[in-house]
């Protein structure tokens, strides 16, 4: 957890980071577990899935895609990018495409819907915009259909959406209810874990480089204010101020349920 | 086991205690037939041990005596609690129809005696609220153990618990003072609190550690200390290996320094500790000296000096050990986090704590980590830190998760945590340290009671004998039930 003192931009607007527990990103979590629980229902409907896993990031990035091998993903692609990523949808959705346009065999992308920093919804729709494929976003579900189709389950402003997309397509995961990773035995980390992991630099991706436009300059951050409003209740004894607590705040409440 | 039904049982303490203060709701008695040794059984509300008949709340010690008389005379095992934080089967109702006492509710500070640096408090006093609120007024208990914000003060002196600073403040047993304790024969004990007396054995130790196995404790007086944090000092290293570490700890501990933390990480541990800025492999050393700022001068510059020696080790920067240190406790948001992913994953955290001397910790150590990764399937982790040191040795703090793989609930405790129980234990004993290092047999580990013991088992079943002659009092832990 950051506490709130160390919550402090350098000259390049990062904030420091270094002793706070590496993780997932939570939406990123969900789409790798999503993809498992997708190919473990694989067998039944007779349809094979390559998990491939892909990210943008420095060395550090490693320990996670070896985890991904020792769960059973069939390749780990790194792209060596040492800089901000924060808010820059535009360049990690070019990177995507480029490889998907690259390798030409991938026919299904899930990304988590945004980081918790950039916290900005975009790069999956990007990426669409950029292949020319459908994009499905707060995904909570995927389950195999047959070659050619998924069934998606998504939240949409009216409710609960059920339907079956032709791939290729895009995925965005949002909320969804078990969100945990997997965690591999320590063998499987030793037979499956050590299997090389595929560097790219994003020159050898972007197919176009002069096509990713950024069009955000990061010119300052600042906290957001979490705080929430609130009433201190007044009152000589504990007794009272509950009365006060109870007539006033919480018996209509109370009573609608 | 009890003479009388459980509907009487009730009865009977409705008129001790009130209704009020009876409860028979089937959760309750569900949640309180175990602890967190059942972890995946309480994750999975599935229960596989004897329901209790009432958990019961109790106010005063008078009332503590009335209940253990009536459990007493009517043979009714009874089990002490107090933050049920416990962790190796204390807690386990192991009997039909026992009784909880719950001594929550006695959470009273009695006295903070700033002059005699001494602090009385009733059993249910929660650490974390009376040790903020000395910190508040300057002082502090020293006691600092990662169930700090879960346990309280009987249960810390029953377990003979220890603290992350307890190479500077020691374990519980050298802090209390004076204590009161119930025995089962409603007999009613206060120890006085001084400095020192020779007059006799110390019988505080009848009580501490007793695991609610002899009596109940009631209350309880502890030092004060000083708190003086704007002194502390944080020390660390990376290094490759755990043979190295353990030198480390044993010279600055030989040398006669005394901070108030020691640590030493195993790489498999420290990789969940230390992720965001530790490379793969790295074992990590950390010290802490506390107290006056002369000490904690001093004894910084004695660590780096005898550290110095050793050039494979990496300094690290301390600004990322304080931070890192203060989220290290437990508290009620990560028990219900770590429930929420249990469910989700089948992937489960456990730890084991021993001790041993210098001269064969690294080989407890290496051995047990080995065995279990080749005799118990599905292991996701593997590994350990020390995290207190003596003059004479170390502890070591096993750490190790696993998947439950084709298993029911009811029978993870034996394909997995019992079995890697075991191995610690007979690792331990091989090689001649001790199986508990601070969260006290419970029931868990009371079956190899008579290895830890060897010889001077006697003492200890004597005094359960003399002290607990109905074998009311927690039974199988310390001593396992005949089957």
């Amino acid at each position: 957890m950051l506490l709130e003192d160390n919550w402090v931009p350098d000259e390049n607007l990062q904030i420091d980071v270094k002793y706070i527990k590496n993780m997932w990103n939570c939406f990123d979590e969900s789409a790798l577990e999503m993809m498992l629980k997708l190919s473990d229902l694989s067998e039944g409907f007779n349809v094979l899935y390559n998990l491939e896993a892909l990210t943008i990031g420095n060395s550090k990035c490693d320990a996670y895609l070896r985890t991904l091998y020792a769960l059973g993903y069939k390749k780990a692609v790194r792209v060596e990018y040492d800089d901000d990523l924060r808010f820059k949808p535009e360049m990690v959705a070019g990177t995507v495409a480029g490889y998907v346009n690259k390798k030409q065999n991938i026919d299904i992308v899930v990304m988590g819907r945004q980081t918790s920093d950039g916290n900005n919804e975009k790069t999956p729709l990007i990426l669409a915009e950029y292949l020319g494929w459908p994009c499905i976003t707060q995904v909570m579900k995927v389950e195999p259909v047959d070659e050619n189709c998924l069934k998606i389950i998504n939240e949409t402003d009216e409710g609960v959406l059920t339907q079956i997309v032709k791939t290729p397509c895009i995925i965005s995961v949002g909320n969804v209810s078990e969100s945990y990773l997997r965690v591999p035995t320590l063998k499987d980390r030793m037979k499956l874990g050590k299997q090389p992991i595929e560097l790219y630099t994003p020159e050898e991706l972007y197919e176009n480089p002069e096509n990713i436009i950024e069009r955000v300059e990061l010119c300052n951050i600042e906290k957001v204010d979490n705080s929430r409003s609130g009433i201190i209740i007044e009152g000589n004894t504990p007794k009272e101020k509950a009365y006060k607590l109870y007539n006033e705040y919480l018996k209509e409440r109370l009573e609608k349920l | 086991m009890a003479i009388i039904s459980r509907d009487k049982i009730v009865e009977g303490l409705v008129n001790i205690l009130g209704k009020d203060n009876v409860i028979t709701d089937e959760k309750v008695l569900k949640e309180s037939s175990i602890d967190r040794y059942r972890k995946y059984e309480q994750v999975m509300e599935v229960y596989t041990q004897p329901i209790p008949a009432a958990v019961v709340y109790v106010h005063s010690t008078e009332e503590v005596s009335e209940v253990l008389k009536f459990a007493n005379d009517n043979q009714i095992n009874v089990v002490p609690r107090t933050g049920h934080s416990a962790i190796e089967g204390g807690l386990e109702t192991a009997l039909e129809d026992s009784i909880v006492i719950d001594g929550s509710t006695m959470n009273k500070v009695l006295k903070v005696d700033k002059y005699n640096m001494q602090v009385t408090c009733q059993c249910g006093v929660p650490l974390q609220s009376l040790d903020d609120m000395l910190r508040e007024q300057g002082y502090t208990t020293g006691h600092s153990p990662q169930s700090k914000p879960l346990a309280q003060m009987g249960g810390l002196v029953a377990t003979r618990s220890i603290g992350q600073f307890s190479t500077l403040y020691g374990g519980i047993e050298d802090m209390i003072i004076g204590l009161e304790a119930v025995f089962p024969n409603g007999k009613i004990c206060r120890i006085k609190n001084v400095p020192r007396r020779a007059a006799g054995p110390d019988i505080r130790h009848i009580i501490c550690g007793n695991e609610g196995a002899l009596c109940f404790i009631t209350e309880v007086t502890v030092k004060m200390f000083k708190y003086m944090p704007e002194n502390n000092r944080l020390i660390g290293y990376k290094l490759d290996d755990m043979k190295l570490g353990f030198d480390c700890l044993r010279e600055v501990m030989v040398a006669g320094y005394k901070p108030s933390i020691a640590r030493l990480y195993d790489a498999a541990d420290a990789g969940m500790h230390f992720s965001s800025w530790l490379e793969d492999g790295k074992c990590v050393l950390i010290w802490m000296a506390e107290g006056p700022a002369g000490i904690t001068e001093a004894t910084e510059k004695g660590i780096k000096e005898l550290m110095s020696a050793h050039p494979e080790l990496e300094p690290v920067d301390p600004k990322i050990l304080e931070n890192w240190f203060a989220g290290l406790n437990w508290g009620p948001e990560q028990i219900a986090q770590e429930a929420e992913e249990i469910k989700a994953t089948k992937n489960i955290g456990i730890t084991t704590e021993v001790s041993g001397s210098w001269d064969c910790i690294y080989e407890i150590y290496k051995t047990a980590c080995d065995r279990i990764l080749e005799e118990v399937p599905d292991m996701t982790l593997m590994g350990g830190h020390s995290s207190h040191s003596y003059m004479t040795g170390t502890n070591m703090y096993f750490v190790y998760y696993y998947n439950v793989v084709d298993c029911p609930p009811e029978e993870e405790i034996n394909k997995y945590h019992d079995r890697i129980n075991q191995i610690i234990c007979e690792q331990v004993i091989k090689y001649g340290g001790s199986i508990v290092h601070h969260h006290g047999l419970g029931k868990a580990r009371a079956k190899y009671v008579h290895e830890e013991y060897g010889s001077s088992f006697y003492m200890l079943d004597t005094l359960k004998k003399a002290f607990d002659p109905n074998g009311i009092m927690n039974m199988g832990t310390l001593i396992p039930l005949r089957k």
